[in-house]
């Protein structure tokens, strides 16, 4: 048990013991690397299965089978389709901004990748262990907002630039309740590092605590990485695809994979959070963090097929009037929660 | 220095664009996400079906019909072969009159769930789309067994039906209209019933009464608007006064009531088709009509209640074996009038919506 | 029928202003003008006392070869009146009063008579082809267009074969 629970630390150790100095700073680089490695197979993996695992949802919630012509149950219809995607013209358009056009799949894939790296899988498993983890996650995500504009003014179409503005006014709102949602973890812990707050939560999820700050947290989260209800980045409907709608092949396909890596994210930062990350009887506890980010992944694949798409004033009016007073409200009262918690105990 | 009027951002939606209900295309001018003005354009499908018409001899015309509005292709053969009925004389038989109206009213259920679906699916409802499309598959089999054909039912002759319902079509259409209460339960409960949908949908694009009669408006978006107009009940075609229905009229004007409206419809032409079941006679399904259909020289205009607005035919015949003119009066053609000056000042995402709830076919608009 | 005799009595007082020939066919009243009374006979019409028929049900263009015709199709959300007015255009100079001011709705209605017979329509905010496209020459429904010949077709469609 124990040592399944500790199998990537062990392993770990193990590649490290291969150098005369386990401390060395190529010991060092090479662990880095390692690291940087499993992120991007992490992203990967979690695209090819939530696609696939989004599109069984779908037809769970429709009625439907779903995907089931490529391999059991249809599962090879996600390598089928990335190989599709591979083999697809890469088609700039004559009018386009080429570099801003070109640099901006790069950055959205490459969020995730800094963003999944502070997450702590499992005890002492975070591949870079920040002190400042939360406050790194949150900034580093906000540079998403820029892709998409960059992706939305570089492809020099009308659709594309609306969904570039769309991306930006929602999601620097959105941002604002995402941040002060968290603020009452952070005032209760007083650590911003991910690793701390995951063992704060021994006895008790802060998902009990904190129950108003997960609610805001995960509505200001979907928001954040544009899903239905709030896709209005690329509604179809209106905007064909918005910043997407002048992309083929890979280059599509890395905004895909940013896409699903931003969830999947997002989704960790939430059972990190708030539903105590990899803490969790019985199971190794990287077995539950996944578990854990794969519930708040699901219900995020159901609301999006259960909801329409909400309307542009209101997401703005849910923002701004709704979610930023409420996660206030929490501070406060997260704050008055602590004042009385230190009187009663005398501290 | 202030800036004091920023640049109008000019769109061409269609004729290629996800919501735009075949080949529709408009031009919207935005401010922001506001809409400023629209320039609905049309005629990406006219394939001069009234030209057509002149070279093709009456019988040869019915199939020409199906492709008006092909959601309800039943309903536009009936408006033809009734108008040229009109223009003979002829009296059909009491049981293709009660096969007509069963037809037809499927037709209005089938194009009605269409609608819903694609309004749901304009809205983003994803999920409410499947849902009310599995269900019209129903009626469509059902046009299959007796047409041979699904969408392009073309079952309607001159003087009667072309064949009559095999003895399976009775069951399932009694299993049919046995699930449509559950079927409508379902489609509010997964699409209308939900908050975000009625936010998108209530309040929206407001046509007031007056508007709507000025527009020359028909058809379920004109009874959302607060008048109680049915052809079926102003002036009873066919065997419509026998039966006993309402016309559901809803007051809200709002993009909301343009959709809950065919909802209510649908369980009224439930209500139809039960009693005409209940009422069907046995006996011959064509009348005694001439080989060559010769109608006398003159000129008839009849219009019937299609499920998206009302469908008028004009035929001016000159005595011989062809029509002088056929025109085709087509519903959503006038509704879509309404769409530049009702839109005008919502969002874009709302313009979408109201044009979902027009319920536009563009082989009946483009003719 | 009682509203039928009043509106054929109306229609008749009107007639007398307007130069009119009232006629009936298969149960429906026509009221034939000649293009200029257009605008006062459907002012007229639709504020008829008791009998208005005030819902512009359809217009549309007629080709009679020796003059064009508008038909409007007139009805009332409020009654089983119905009444046909014809307006008798001259075919070399089709022009005749838009009745976009009368009833908004006429606006697609007329641009369609416009576009399949050239007929000019007087006073409307917008007269443009709305099926054809711009540029397109001659007007489709008119009994003197000519379509393209067989021949010619297939002339076309062998050379897209043989390429």
């Amino acid at each position: 048990m124990q040592t399944l629970n500790n199998l990537f630390l062990i392993i770990a150790h193990f590649i490290r013991s291969l150098f005369a100095d386990p401390q060395s700073v190529w010991a060092n680089l090479t662990m880095d690397v390692i690291n940087f490695i499993i992120v991007v197979v992490i992203i990967v993996l979690a695209a090819l299965i939530l696609i696939l695992l989004e599109r069984k949802v779908a037809g769970w919630t429709s009625m439907r089978t779903g995907p089931n012509r490529l391999g059991p149950r249809g599962w090879f219809q996600t390598i089928a389709d990335a190989l599709k995607l591979m083999g697809k013209e890469d088609v700039t358009p004559a009018g386009a901004d080429k570099i801003i056009f070109k640099i901006a799949p790069m950055i959205i894939f490459s969020l995730p990748m800094m963003t999944l790296a502070v997450i702590p899988y499992g005890n002492h498993m975070a591949p870079i262990d920040l002190d400042l983890g939360i406050f790194y996650f949150l900034a580093v995500s906000a540079i998403s907002t820029l892709a998409f504009l960059m992706a939305g003014w570089g492809s020099n179409n009308k659709y594309s630039l609306l969904g570039g503005m769309r991306a930006v006014a929602q999601m620097i709102s959105y941002e604002i309740p995402l941040l002060f949602s968290l603020l009452g973890v952070i005032m209760i812990t007083q650590s911003f590092n991910l690793g701390d707050i995951v063992k704060a939560q021994h006895t008790i999820p802060f998902i009990v605590l904190q129950p108003l700050a997960f609610v805001i947290y995960i509505i200001a989260g979907i928001a954040e990485v544009n899903r239905a209800p709030f896709d209005l980045v690329e509604a179809d409907q209106e905007v064909v695809a918005g910043p997407f709608t002048e992309y083929t092949g890979l280059r599509w396909g890395l905004f895909f994979l940013g896409e699903y890596g931003n969830m999947t994210a997002v989704s960790a930062l939430a059972a990190t959070v708030f539903l105590g990350g990899w803490q969790g009887p019985f199971l190794p506890g990287w077995v539950w963090f996944w578990m854990k980010v794969g519930v708040i992944i699901f219900f995020m694949m159901w609301v999006r097929w259960t909801f329409p798409r909400i309307r542009v004033d209101h997401l703005m009016h849910l923002a701004w009037k709704v979610l930023l007073p409420l996660s206030i409200l929490n501070i406060f009262l997260t704050g008055l929660g602590i004042f009385i918690y230190r009187l009663v105990m005398g501290g | 220095m202030s800036i004091d009027k920023t640049e109008e951002l000019v769109l061409n939606m269609g004729p290629q664009h996800p919501s735009m209900h075949g080949l529709f295309r408009m031009i919207v001018h935005l401010e922001g996400e506001t809409v400023t003005e629209i320039e609905p354009k049309i005629g990406y499908l006219h394939r001069g079906i009234e030209k057509l018409a002149e070279s093709r001899t009456y019988t040869q015309f019915i199939p020409y019909t199906d492709r008006l509005d092909y959601l309800a292709s039943p309903h536009n053969n009936w408006a033809y072969v009734q108008t040229v009925e009109k223009l003979m004389g002829v009296e059909i038989p009491e049981r293709a009159e009660y096969l007509r109206v069963i037809f037809g009213e499927l037709a209005r259920i089938a194009s009605h769930q269409v609608m819903i679906a694609s309004t749901a699916l304009d809205i983003a409802g994803w999920t409410a789309w499947g849902y009310a499309f599995r269900d019209r598959e129903r009626i469509l089999d059902m046009y299959e067994m007796t047409a041979g054909s699904r969408l392009t039912v073309n079952c309607m002759r001159i003087g009667g039906m072309s064949a009559e319902p095999p003895a399976e079509f009775w069951p399932a259409l009694e299993s049919f209209l046995d699930d449509t209460p559950e079927m409508l339960e379902e489609y509010y409960g997964i699409f209308f019933g939900n908050e975000i949908a009625q936010g998108r949908l209530k309040n929206v694009g407001i046509m007031p009464k007056e508007l709507a009669e000025n527009l020359s408006i028909t058809g379920p978006v004109l009874r959302a608007s607060g008048v109680q107009y049915d052809v079926r009940k102003a002036y009873p075609y066919s065997i419509y006064d026998r039966f006993d229905f309402d016309v559901p009229v809803r007051y809200g004007c709002d993009s909301y009531d343009r959709t809950i409206i065919r909802m209510d419809e649908i369980k009224e032409s439930v209500k139809i088709i039960r009693q005409a079941i209940r009422d069907i006679p046995e006996g011959p399904i064509m009348a005694k009509v001439p080989k060559v259909i010769k109608p006398p020289v003159g000129e008839v205009y009849h219009r019937v209640e299609n499920p998206k607005g009302e469908l008028g035919f004009y035929i001016v015949s000159d005595g011989s074996t062809k029509p002088a003119r056929v025109r085709i009066r087509p519903g959503t053609f006038v509704n879509l009038q309404m769409l530049p000056i009702v839109a005008k000042g919502w969002k874009i995402q709302d313009v979408v919506a109201i044009f979902a709830t027009l319920d536009a076919v563009l082989g009946e608009v483009d003719k | 029928m009682e509203n039928k005799e009043l509106l054929k009595q109306r229609v008749e007082e009107l007639a007398g202003r307007v130069n009119g020939e009232v006629e009936e066919i298969l149960g429906t009243l026509i009221l034939k003008v000649q293009a200029p009374y257009v605008t006062e006979t459907l002012t007229a019409v639709k504020s008829f006392d008791d009998v208005p028929c005030d819902f512009l049900h359809d217009l549309a263009g007629l080709d009679l070869v020796d003059h064009l015709e508008v038909v409007y199709q007139l009805t009332s959300l409020n009654g089983p009146q119905h009444l046909r007015v014809k307006a008798i255009v001259d075919r070399e100079n089709p022009v005749v009063d838009s009745v976009t001011r009368i009833w908004q709705g006429a606006d697609y209605l007329e641009r369609e008579a416009y576009d399949m017979f050239g007929i000019q329509f007087k006073g409307h905010p917008n007269l443009k082809r709305i099926y054809m496209w711009d540029d397109f020459e001659g007007y489709p429904l008119r009994k003197d267009y000519e379509t393209e010949p067989i021949e010619i077709r297939n002339l076309v469609r062998q050379r897209i074969d043989g390429e």
